[in-house]
């Protein structure tokens, strides 16, 4: 009881966070001259280790498909598997986990950081509010970024698919991409960016408020960053489902 | 692996809350290249020395099975809460494509085998790298950094054996475990939206669940998830174990685990599933 009395209480704090931020921004503003530095910041730092993650999902989709679909004779639609899977559900989902694990994991050790050395106490007395100042310019920029990551990824998946499909499978390669813009729609993409907008909001809130409560010492820092990544991820991956079902549930 | 040299003098202090981060180089330079290189040679003279400890007398059994329990509680609950939705997902879109040609009557096959292959060994994997592995490297770094491992040194214990190899175990033995957890928590939450939701027949799942999954599904699943574990375990070992500058490198040590583990496993699963899948499939 007592862990899940804890737990309750941790969302509620989550929850009177998000709603400080959201009076604090109301109040003070969001100052734009640091939006693209961080987005700058989130977008190309996480961009490689995307790309290489993306490009190995997008290989392993094509195994996968052509051996589920190989014993009804199906073979060939690897093209229509990997197009379907990567759009709607892995390129948004595979691009919120790896910026939650690259810069949500570096927002919550930096403001950790920034805690336990009492600069954002510092930036209190300069009557700067730390969290118009702080929390804002990252929302935004990862608001920006996150649905341009989530196109590229999907690109990187379902290129590495064909590639895959082609090279190591033998599956043609005209086949594979009339298959795969078949299996998709415009709306699909449109949901991905919805998707990713909806990600990018749970990654840098969440991120920053393990920030903002980091504890004292070194194990804090460690602790903070640790449970930012993984309350995001597992946010993520829930909500996903949830999204996928409004989204794609009532269409067959 | 870009981890600072142990020898390296402490890092500038933390940036003020409005500068940009300047940890990273730009992508294309030789410099952080060779950097990579030397830290990859590191990283490959930790693992061999972690080896080495781990087969020399004495064995710290209790730190062993007490991490172990630990690393299991701590990752249980995540890894079952992203395995779960993730085989619903595989069910919703497996119906929309197997509706095409009215073979729904498949999805179970085709949930089977992609959780048991792949989504349960790379998602425990991941959340094993986000929850284990960077507490690992937590743990360790600010051990480091509170000079308890020199401490430990002090007293003629040695600070790998004593507390990166019971922990790099642990993990090894925690990853394939947890990976069974995963499997039947993404196989229940296919049959959730198969049979629960969309109105499948129970049965009709059941029966086709093994038609394309073979024993070798399980197997290949825990060779890869042991190997991913063993890599986890190292790398998180390696980032906390040399760990510098304070609480900052601490953050920096797990993030820099949560990254790298997560790039070299996603990299080695393409490879074991070629490997040990391509030629097993009829």
């Amino acid at each position: 009881m007592a862990a899940a009395a804890a737990f309750f209480g941790r969302v509620g704090a989550y929850a009177y966070f998000v709603g400080d931020f959201v009076v604090a921004v109301r109040r003070h503003g969001v100052p734009w001259r640091l939006v693209l530095q961080e987005a700058y910041s989130i977008g190309v730092r996480s961009l490689p280790i995307l790309l290489i993650i993306a490009g190995f999902v997008g290989t392993n989709l094509a195994l996968q498909g052509y051996f589920a679909f190989k014993p009804l004779g199906g073979s060939r639609l690897v093209g229509m598997f990997v197009s379907l899977a990567g759009v709607r559900e892995l390129a948004p989902i595979i691009a919120a986990a790896m910026v939650a694990a690259k810069a949500g994991t570096e927002m919550a050790s930096q403001i950790g950081v920034m805690r336990i050395r009492e600069q954002i106490d510092a930036l209190e007395v300069m009557a700067v509010n730390p969290m118009a100042w702080i929390i804002a310019p990252r929302l935004v920029g990862i608001m920006l970024v996150l649905p341009a990551l989530t196109v590229i990824s999907t690109f990187m998946m379902v290129g590495a698919g064909l590639l895959v499909s082609v090279v190591q499978l033998g599956v043609p390669g005209e086949i594979f991409l009339e298959l795969a813009s078949q299996g998709i729609s415009a709306p699909d993409f449109l949901y991905g960016q919805v998707k990713a907008l909806i990600f990018g909001l749970i990654i840098c809130t969440v991120s920053c408020y393990f920030g903002f409560t980091c504890e004292r010492g070194p194990e804090g820092v460690g602790k903070a960053t640790n449970q930012a990544v993984v309350t995001s991820a597992v946010i993520c991956v829930v909500l996903n489902y949830f999204l996928s079902e409004v989204f794609y549930g009532g269409a067959h | 692996m870009s981890a600072p040299p142990p020898t390296a003098p402490a890092p500038a202090a933390p940036p003020l809350p409005t500068a940009a981060p300047a940890a990273s180089a730009p992508l294309l330079s030789m410099a952080p290249m060779a950097d990579n290189l030397a830290a990859i040679g590191r990283f490959g003279v930790f693992a061999g020395q972690v080896a080495a400890r781990a087969l020399r007398r004495p064995f710290f059994w209790g730190p062993l099975l007490a991490h172990t329990w630990v690393t299991s509680v701590r990752c249980l609950l995540p890894v079952v809460a992203v395995t779960t939705p993730f085989g619903m997902v595989i069910a919703l879109e497996g119906l929309e494509i197997f509706g095409l040609f009215g073979a729904q009557r498949m999805l179970s096959s085709l949930v089977s085998v992609a959780v048991l292959r792949e989504l349960s060994p790379v998602l425990a994997s991941v959340l094993i790298a986000a929850q284990g592995g960077s507490s690992c490297a937590a743990e360790l770094g600010a051990m480091r950094i509170k000079e308890e491992i020199d401490a430990t040194e002090v007293m003629a214990v040695d600070g790998i054996q004593l507390h990166v190899v019971p922990r790099v175990l642990a993990l090894t033995i925690a990853c394939p475990m947890l990976n069974v957890v995963g499997s039947f928590s993404g196989l229940a939450g296919g049959w959730f939206t198969a049979v629960v939701l969309k109105g499948e027949k129970s049965g009709i799942f059941m029966a086709n669940l093994w038609a394309l999954a073979t024993p070798m599904d399980v197997w290949g699943g825990a060779i890869k998830t042991t190997v991913f574990g063993a890599v986890i375990g190292l790398i998180a070992a390696y980032h906390g174990y040399y760990a510098t500058g304070g609480a900052a490198g601490v953050g920096r040590a797990v993030n820099d685990t949560v990254v790298h583990s997560v790039l070299v496993f996603i990299t080695f699963n393409y490879l074991l599933t070629s490997a040990l899948f391509a030629g097993a499939t009829p």
